[in-house]
């Protein structure tokens, strides 16, 4: 009967498409492209009402055969997506998108911009959600080609100016590059979403054009709009721009302040824990201590000597001065706990000996003071630095000694 | 640790997912996805893109054609665990209801009537002995007065027999007999009522199928791999569980060769449940091991050095079955567990538990799993919590008041509808903040400082939720890999992904690609197609043992010069370890000619055709032929635990016990004999003297190798005539010998421990299959109809009263032969009754049985067993298994 046959033609299918599967996730290239020309006959009676149809899944395998197939060029794979355009209405600028990625990632940047000024165009009935979102990243890949070749001309321009005379026909296309990038990044990154680059090139166009507000708001909003996600490189670039701009001590603090509180292990809290030690407010040399005690709470800094060597120049500043000691006790109080065997445990002062004499510098230091001069990290320490006779750890076994009523005031 | 200085672009929304999904088979094929602009810098007149998949990863072949096994089979069969067919109901019928769309049919009926047979005590008990006299099987017509008082069943077992045939029959009308009949009895038959025995069969049924669909309690695996010590030797530890029960724990150490191999025997600790997860993390130069069973966690340290004992520290138990336990790797001896309950708590192993937080709900939205998860993220006190409906990090210095999301099923990271959070898995060895979740669509990776959003997703096509991962870090610079396990499939999937530094952009991180394509390695099943046929029950045993689904995945990379490899273990439900060898090539080139592997068949690969000849292959082979050996071996070993046991009664009693007086013996025919002769003779017998009255011969001696234990010892001595002698020595206090007796009873019941049958346990017992260390093993099958005890049938007592030989297929009453009452009518003395159940009792291995008390009337059970099992039908399902650790 012709269901019987359909079940069969179903089954036929399905045996075909895990013969590609299993070819494809053993890199057999070659036997997975034989079994597509037979899957090809799927589409014939394409009934299927699933969530990936035939020709999507042809147009999927296909490309990752001719991604990795010794003998597939360039010249066939730009064939191959063409046909793979016309075979789904729906797909359309999804295989769009994806044939540009392949063209950009193999340098080929200008088929790629005609690819995607091609799709730009392209018009078919309603579309839907995901179709506009597509449409909208093609858009803003189409601006940041745009960009590319607008910091072309620009280079061309500023090394023209350098010789001394300028080009007016250069200067009118830099311009109308500009213009273009400049419309469809605006657009792009107005909806929420992660869009590093397209802001980073849109605020890089903006301040050569001297419109320092617009792009301050660019950047407030991308790293303030709530509907966004908390991406710490919003504030990182917001925080870089101010620098630019010589923005006060203050606007700084309150933008990296702002960074601490999202992410307190990001990178930038040394360049955050040194402003706010040279300050000479109390409260924020107090947050800067927090600043750093808290960035040492993650195992990514666990061996970073800088942060250490912060944290250490500090500690010992308070010391020596004698203030402020409930600062350190405060902080010490939450990670009495756990602090010594996270850092200051007899393997990791082997370890830290062994491997880099700096930071078992810095950090005995931080021991000695906050867990006594008994404690194993330090005593290990300066044990071998007095052996070894390094001036610097004999001085520091000194300053420790001396300083050890500190420890018991911390820890009481 | 810096954070990529840009990412690639994403949309980002919220609220549940939007995209309809379902499981496609190739999603995950031919999608850059997005692209970045990185790579060699702006310097040059062209921007370089980077793909965010796509991107050529290293090169890793596998070296053999096939996984080859690490450890021998251990002695004894393994029970594999119930198939479909054996709950699902199986007729034309249910085919038809199944096309009609109303999913699986659990043959309900057919449970309920198989513990029926099986646990007839336990079903009808009471009123079946009430009612021994009333009913009736035989084929005969009964009498006049019998009439009265008795039923004849024989026509109602016909009916059921002929509803049984006509199963399925769209005519199907119930013979009126058995309506009347079951409308009558149905409410006082039954010794536990049976809407409540049927909802509780019914519970267990459906347990029994949802965990066939997945069982996520196997979720993280049971397998760990403890590194060598850096630059030492390459022997590093298989942390893995083994026995009939998976309840053992070994640790055993492996040499890293060509093909790794066991060293010396196994530390090994028993314990009371079997063994779902084994999680390992080393700090400070020492591996703290974890080990999660239903209702306890144990935590074992094993020092760095090679040799050094583990030591087990600490064991807690939970009141509901733990679902996740995580070693921490930044601080010794803290664990993170989570029960079904949704409780999470923080373990060290100095202070104890503190619970981070309860919460039965979901976070998310509602699912109805009662699975959890937790486990660490780059902060030591900040603990990730895991539902099916995504993750959220707790601090555990103010869990209520400190906490973030993570990971959301839903549009933030673009997820399908039903999707779900499978296994999340901290990877802090390959990066201190990242985060992989699997789900049954697709892998995510994420980095906790911008959660909510993937920083890598892709669709892994894998049939089967990947229940394992495991992380082997690259160095700086170098991709890491990813394997993942899925658990019923066995499937292994291999991916890169790379985070790395880029030089050219002043240090900072480049921001997460998937690199390479994946690759699929080698099952344990994938072997069978190279072993050599056998017989055909003896390969559908292997098959059986092969195919069973994987419980584990561990591997390790191995640095030895120039060349690189990666060993990667698979631990299989059966306690099989396999293990296989992926080589390291050169950086995959963009399209080097000589990758592609010439044409073949389908269903064959070039790699399978490794050539046998060269050393390795040949290694292989025989290692194969040693495990094949040993698993022959140890199937064969205990033959009658496939057959159901039969007990023979000539054995236990005396000739004079059993022998009917169905036929004159040699004895009384001489007497008879001489009786005629004088008779003839006219004389007369002055004394009756047999010429040569001898004791039987002694049977056979029947103890095994281990000597005579005390049981066959008495039996020895009662059959020799000595008995009297024997008891006396007996009952004078031997405190030494019985202490001896113990002994050797709980080492038989060690031994026979996993004989049962698993269809019978299953259909017989409310129990859970982590309970079946504490399950009488040969209990329930000992009364299944098909094999009654022979001793039913031939006891009879050697009272001159003519010999009933009742029909054997009438379990009902003779179970009752067992009890005190009846051994006593049948003229067993006492204290060999005694004997008897003790002999019985060694064979079903249940609790003791309690003393005898004097003159007792009460008919007490010998197979102490089903009698727990009864009380557990009654009681809340879950029943906690006995502590051992």
């Amino acid at each position: 009967s012709s269901h019987e046959y359909k079940l069969n033609f179903r089954k036929s299918k399905e045996a075909c498409l895990s013969y590609i599967q299993d070819a494809l996730l053993q890199k057999q290239w070659k036997r997975a492209a034989e079994f597509l020309t037979c899957y090809v006959e799927s589409l014939e009676k394409d009934y299927s009402r699933e969530h990936i149809g035939p020709s999507e899944m042809i147009w999927r395998i296909g490309t990752e055969i001719l991604w990795h197939h010794s003998q597939s060029s360039m010249k066939e794979f730009n064939c191959f997506m063409e046909q793979m355009k016309t075979l789904g209405v729906k797909r359309y600028l999804k295989v769009c998108l994806e044939h540009v990625f392949h063209l950009l990632c193999n340098g080929q940047i200008d088929e790629a911009y005609q690819n995607l000024s091609l799709a730009e165009s392209w018009r078919f009935g309603e579309q839907t959600a995901i179709q506009d979102k597509e449409m909208k990243l093609i858009e803003a890949y189409r601006g940041l080609l745009d960009y590319y070749s607008w910091s072309k001309q620009k280079n061309i321009l500023l090394e023209h100016s350098e010789d001394g005379f300028s080009d007016l026909a250069v200067e009118q296309e830099m311009h109308s590059y500009f213009r273009k990038a400049a419309v469809n990044l605006k657009e792009i990154i107005k909806i929420p979403g992660v869009w590093d680059v397209f802001v980073k090139c849109y605020v890089d166009l903006l301040e050569f054009y001297g419109d320092h507000n617009e792009a301050r708001q660019v950047l407030n909003e991308y790293a303030y709009n709530s509907k966004f996600p908390a991406n710490p490189n919003a504030h990182v670039y917001l925080y870089e721009f101010l620098k630019r701009q010589g923005e006060s001590k203050k606007s700084l603090i309150s933008a990296l302040k702002i960074l601490h509180d999202i992410v307190p292990s990001h990178e930038l809290m040394i360049d955050f824990n040194t402003m706010l030690q040279k300050s000479k407010k109390r409260k924020k040399r107090r947050l800067g201590l927090e600043v750093i005690f808290a960035a040492l709470d993650y195992a990514g800094w666990k061996e970073n000597a800088k942060a250490w060597s912060c944290l250490a120049r500090q500690v010992k500043q308070i010391v020596i001065s004698e203030k402020h000691l409930d600062w350190i006790k405060q902080e010490w109080n939450s990670r009495k706990d756990w602090w010594p065997a996270f850092h200051f445990s007899r393997y990791l002062a082997k370890r830290n000996w062994q491997e880099n004499k700096s930071l078992s510098y810095e950090k005995a230091l931080v021991a000695g003071i906050l867990l006594g001069k008994d404690c194993k990290y330090f005593k290990y320490v300066s044990h071998q630095g007095c052996k070894a006779q390094l001036k610097r750890f004999r001085m520091l076994k000194k300053f420790v000694n001396r300083h050890n009523p500190v420890y018991l005031r911390i820890s009481g | 640790m810096e954070f990529p200085a840009a990412l690639f672009p994403s949309y980002f929304g919220a609220g549940p997912p939007r995209e309809e999904g379902g499981p496609a088979p190739v999603a995950g094929w031919g999608e850059h996805g997005q692209v970045l602009e990185g790579g060699p810098g702006r310097r040059q007149a062209q921007p370089a893109f980077v793909p965010r998949r796509g991107a050529t990863g290293e090169r890793w072949e596998a070296a053999d054609a096939a996984a080859v096994p690490v450890l021998l089979p251990s002695a004894g069969c393994w029970i594999p665990s119930p198939a479909p067919q054996d709950i699902l109901y199986r007729s034309g019928l249910c085919r038809k209801l199944r096309a009609g769309k109303s999913g699986a049919t659990l043959d309900f009926a057919r449970q309920l009537g198989h513990f029926f047979v099986d646990h007839p005590e336990d079903a009808f008990g009471s009123l079946g002995q009430l009612l021994h006299k009333n009913f009736y099987l035989g084929n005969s017509k009964l009498k006049r007065p019998a009439r009265n008082s008795t039923i004849r069943m024989t026509a109602l077992v016909e009916d059921i027999d002929r509803l049984e045939a006509r199963r399925g029959c769209p005519r199907q009308h119930l013979a009126s007999r058995l309506r009347w009949f079951s409308h009558l009895c149905r409410d006082w038959l039954f010794e536990v009522p049976l809407g409540l025995l049927a909802d509780c069969l019914h519970e267990e049924l459906m347990q029994q199928w949802s965990n066939l669909l997945f069982d996520d309690s196997l979720t993280g695996g049971a397998l760990a791999w403890l590194p060598p010590e850096d630059g030492g030797t390459p022997v590093g530890r298989l942390v893995h569980p083994g026995g009939k029960a998976m309840s053992h724990l070994y640790f055993q150490d492996v040499v890293l060769e060509e093909l790794p191999r066991a060293r010396g025997s196994p530390a090994q600790f028993e314990l009371s449940g079997r063994v779902r997860q084994v999680a390992a993390a080393r700090v400070d130069g020492e591996d703290f091991v974890g080990v999660r069973s239903d209702y306890h966690c144990g935590v074992w340290r094993v020092p760095g050095r090679t040799g050094a004992a583990p030591t087990p520290l600490q064991v807690i138990r939970t009141d509901v079955p733990a679902s996740c336990l995580t070693v921490s790797p930044h601080l010794p001896g803290e664990l993170s567990v989570c029960t079904q309950s949704g409780t999470v708590y923080l373990w060290s192993v100095g202070t104890g538990l503190q619970q981070l937080r309860h919460d039965p709900q979901t976070m998310f939205f509602r699912d109805h799993s009662p699975w959890r998860w937790s486990d660490f993220t780059a902060h030591p006190r900040v603990l990730s919590c895991a539902d099916r409906t995504g993750l959220q990090c707790l601090d555990a210095r103010a869990p209520k008041k400190c906490h973030f999301d993570l990971f959301k099923v839903g549009e933030e990271a673009g997820c399908q509808q039903g999707e779900r959070v499978v296994l999340p898995m901290y990877l802090g060895r390959a990066h201190p903040s990242q985060y992989l979740v699997t789900t049954q669509f697709s892998v995510y990776v994420l980095d906790e400082r911008l959660p909510l959003v993937p920083i890598l997703k892709w669709a892994h096509m894998m049939q089967a939720p990947p229940l394992f991962a495991h992380l082997l870090p690259g160095n700086p610079g170098r991709s890491h890999q990813v394997l993942l396990g899925a658990s019923r499939t066995q499937e292994l999937l291999l991916l890169q992904y790379r985070g790395k530094r880029s030089s050219s952009r002043g240090g900072s991180q480049s921001a997460c690609q998937l690199a390479g394509t994946p690759q699929k390695l080698h099952s344990i099943g994938g072997c069978l197609q190279h072993l050599p046929t056998q017989l055909p029950h003896c390969q559908h045993l292997l098959q059986q043992r092969l195919t069973a689904p994987a419980a584990g995945l561990a591997a390790t990379l191995q640095e030895d010069g120039p060349h690189k490899s990666m060993v990667v273990f698979q631990l299989s439900e059966a306690g099989d370890v396999f293990c296989q060898r992926l080589t390291h090539k050169a950086a995959e080139p963009p399209a080097p000619p000589s990758r592609d592997e010439p044409t073949t068949a389908p269903g064959s690969s070039p790699l399978f055709e490794a050539p046998a000849s060269s050393p390795q292959g040949l290694a292989a082979a025989l290692r194969y032929r040693r495990w094949l050996r040993a698993l022959s071996r140890a199937c064969k070993e205990s033959p009658r635990h496939s057959w159901h046991p039969s007990l023979s009664q000539r054995r236990l009693f005396t000739r004079r016990d059993l022998e009917g007086p169905a036929g004159p013996s040699s004895l009384q025919r001489q007497m008879r004999q001489r009786l005629h002769q004088a008779m003839r003779e006219g004389g007369r017998i002055q004394r009756w003297e047999p010429l040569a009255v001898q004791p039987p011969p002694l049977p056979q001696a029947l103890e095994a190798a281990g000597g005579p234990d005390p049981l066959s010892a008495r039996l020895t001595a009662a059959w020799a005539g000595d008995w009297e002698q024997w008891w006396e020595e007996r009952t004078s206090f031997n405190m030494a010998q019985r202490q001896r007796a113990l002994r050797e009873r709980r080492r038989r019941q060690k031994r026979a421990r996993g004989r049962r049958s698993l269809s019978a346990s299953f259909t017989s017992s409310l129990t859970y299959q982590s309970e079946l260390s504490e399950l009488s093993d040969g209990g329930p099958s000992l009364l299944s109809p098909g094999h009654p005890l022979v001793l039913s049938q031939e006891g009879s007592p050697p009272a001159g009263s003519p010999a009933v030989r009742s029909p054997p297929a009438s379990p009902a009453p003779d179970e009752a032969l067992l009890s005190s009452q009846s051994l006593r009518c049948r003229g067993i003395p006492k204290e060999r009754r005694k004997t008897l159940r003790d002999y019985l009792s060694v064979w079903t291995e249940g609790p003791p049985e309690p003393p005898e008390p004097p003159g007792s009337q009460a008919s007490q059970l010998c197979i102490p067993s089903s009698q727990s099992q009864l009380s557990s039908a009654s009681q809340p399902l879950r029943k906690r298994p006995r502590m051992g650790f």
